[in-house]
């Protein structure tokens, strides 16, 4: 497949995935938003997704008339208790019912507890489940990828490894083949003093080693040695990932959650996000998103989805 | 009061008598450049210190016109530097700008005890930038380019720096979000614990002139509307003047996407000094170092 290099070209092609193959199905705890439901019945006019709506009825059916979205375009389970709701809809990924498992207004906590349930849930043995924001940015031919922005805190080695893998999972999803990972830091050297310069270096030599596949993984890199060439070639870093990469790992919560932010309040760019790592993609994004953003991270679940097939 | 547009730097530098910018090394990375047109464009007065020689034919080559320049002639690396800072803790100059040396030669001469320009302040890196997408709102950070993981203490003068400097560029009470991943206080997270002392410590006036407020996530502090949503009323609240980060990590990134990722431009200075200094990097552009000329010059004259 060419490679997604906008997040317009992602809708584009989820689309081209639903009709050739058929729309991918949402499992959706607590669907009792007007907003979401409006995303959710975008991407089914689309012709991507179709819906398992989990939660209150009357809710639901009030969220509905709100958003002048038609119910009976979907399969919909009345379920009054929050917990039992992401019990509920995670249950019919899970025994694959459905393709996708996403939180509607259920509390961050029951939809992630349903998610990690030893006999319900998504996990995929001991794999850490991670954040991914991706975005287009004005100026730059490519979409870039941040691990983990938003749900690891503070990842040791083994949990960036997993995140790099994940991450690499979803980039070539959107068809990068090989995708090239920078491992970010203040500098791009290496310093005893600087953890995530040393966390950088190994990550490197796993990948070297085959311990991270299909990816070139390379750093410590400062965030603009990994996004402009020039600026590396004057540092005199030679490598494939230097001013090309497609997949930034980044230190911790803190620096990555203000990577992202910053790339979305300042410059001209489009975002979304999806929760990776579990045994299908898991859409979580907030009231505050734009209908248009939750469309996104549901084209970005649809094209995972189709990919690991 | 929120700022817009940066050029005012430009226009403050040049009111009075002109300020006096000792230059180290200027062998490349187009310092001299950006000095020479400072002075051309009566920013600071320059004085170069360093290899004759060698600045001369830099200049030839590239056209720098040195005919008002006064140059001291130092062919060692160090002992130009040494210099350059003398000059500065004398009064002959006002203000120290970095050439084509290793930042940590600099600062150690700055914090030479006999002759060097510490204050028992700490040294911290302030960047302002016009955000176009903000319409221009100028933006600061710090630090994002000095300390590397600043403790609570280190954090307090990073702000008081910071502080002194927006009082000199004409903002009597900056707003400063202190930032972290999130705008809650979670105890597994020391970037919010941290936030939420300094915020207190500014309440109780253990940081003056300023208004301090945190946990903020970077949404939250330069958005109103993100705030709004979040609920959370604070006068800091989506209109933050300066973000402090949490470590050099964070400041780094959020630097680095103003600076590649905007298309704007900006000033950064190394506060906390008797006299500010001047660090540039090869990468910022003509405008964005001589910006950070004119930050440097208005800042020195106190």
């Amino acid at each position: 497949m060419e490679q997604i290099r906008s997040l317009s070209q992602l809708l584009d092609y989820a689309k081209k995935i639903g009709a050739e193959k058929g729309p991918k199905k949402l499992s959706v705890a607590m669907a009792e938003e007007a907003g979401l439901l409006t995303a959710i019945d975008e991407a089914r006019k689309a012709g991507f997704a179709e819906a398992i709506l989990v939660g209150n009825g009357d809710k639901m059916k009030a969220a509905a008339e709100q958003a002048s979205v038609d119910l009976a375009n979907y399969e919909v389970i009345d379920e009054r208790d929050e917990p039992a709701m992401g019990i509920t809809a995670v249950t019919q990924v899970s025994s694959k019912k459905a393709d996708i498992y996403m939180k509607g207004q259920i509390h961050t906590n029951n939809f992630l507890r349903a998610m990690l349930s030893k006999e319900v849930g998504l996990r995929k043995g001991k794999n850490t489940i991670s954040h991914c924001y991706f975005h287009s940015v004005d100026g730059f031919d490519r979409i870039f990828f941040i691990a983990d922005a938003a749900f690891n805190m503070y990842p040791d080695l083994a949990a960036k490894a997993d995140i790099t893998q994940n991450t690499v999972g979803l980039a070539r999803a959107f068809g990068v083949a090989e995708p090239k990972v920078a491992v970010l830091a203040a500098v791009e050297v290496v310093n005893p003093d600087m953890p995530a310069t040393l966390d950088a270096a190994a990550l490197t030599q796993m990948n070297r080693r085959g311990q991270i596949k299909n990816c070139i993984v390379d750093g410590p890199f400062a965030l603009d040695n990994a996004v402009s060439e020039e600026s590396a070639k004057t540092k005199g870093i030679v490598s494939p990932v230097a001013g090309k990469a497609d997949i930034f790992i980044v230190p911790n919560i803190d620096s990555g959650n203000m990577l992202a932010k910053g790339i979305v309040y300042f410059s001209k760019n489009e975002t979304a996000g999806l929760i990776l790592g579990a045994s299908a993609p898991i859409v979580l994004t907030s009231r505050a998103d734009s209908t248009r953003a939750k469309l996104l991270s549901i084209a970005a679940a649809v094209a995972l989805s189709d990919f690991n097939k | 009061m929120t700022m817009y547009g940066i050029d005012f730097l430009l226009a403050e530098s040049k009111k009075g008598r002109s300020m006096t910018l000792a230059l180290a090394c200027p062998y490349g990375d187009d310092a001299l450049g950006a000095a020479c047109r400072a002075q051309r464009e009566g920013v600071v007065r320059t004085i170069l210190i360093g290899d004759e020689g060698k600045i001369r034919s830099l200049a030839a080559r590239d056209g720098y016109d040195l005919s008002d320049i006064p140059l001291v002639d130092e062919k060692d690396d160090d002992r130009a530097i040494e210099r350059s800072v003398k000059m500065v803790s004398s009064g002959e100059a006002d203000l120290l700008m970095k050439g084509l040396v290793k930042t940590s030669s600099l600062l150690k001469a700055v914090l030479d005890k006999d002759w060097g320009l510490r204050t028992g302040s700490l040294l911290s890196h302030l960047f302002l930038f016009e955000v176009p997408t903000l319409g221009g709102r100028v933006i600061g950070i710090s630090d994002g380019g000095m300390n590397t993981y600043p403790d609570l203490n280190a954090k307090v003068k990073i702000v008081e720096n910071a502080v002194a400097c927006y009082h000199r560029i004409g903002v009597p009470q900056p707003k400063i979000a202190a930032l972290a991943a999130v705008e809650v206080v979670n105890p597994d997270m020391r970037a919010t614990l941290e936030a939420a002392a300094l915020a207190k410590m500014n309440e109780r006036g253990q940081i003056k002139g300023c208004l301090v407020d945190g946990p903020f996530a970077l949404d939250n502090a330069v958005s109103e509307e993100a705030a709004r949503i979040k609920g959370i009323s604070s006068p800091v609240a989506g209109n933050a003047d300066m973000l402090l980060v949490p470590d050099i990590e964070s400041g780094n990134f959020v630097g680095k996407v103003l600076l590649y990722m905007t298309g704007g431009k900006g000033a950064g200075v190394i506060l906390g000094a008797r006299k500010p200094i001047v660090l540039t990097s090869r990468f910022d552009s003509m405008e964005t170092k001589l910006l950070s000329i004119a930050l440097g010059a208005v800042v020195a004259r106190s």
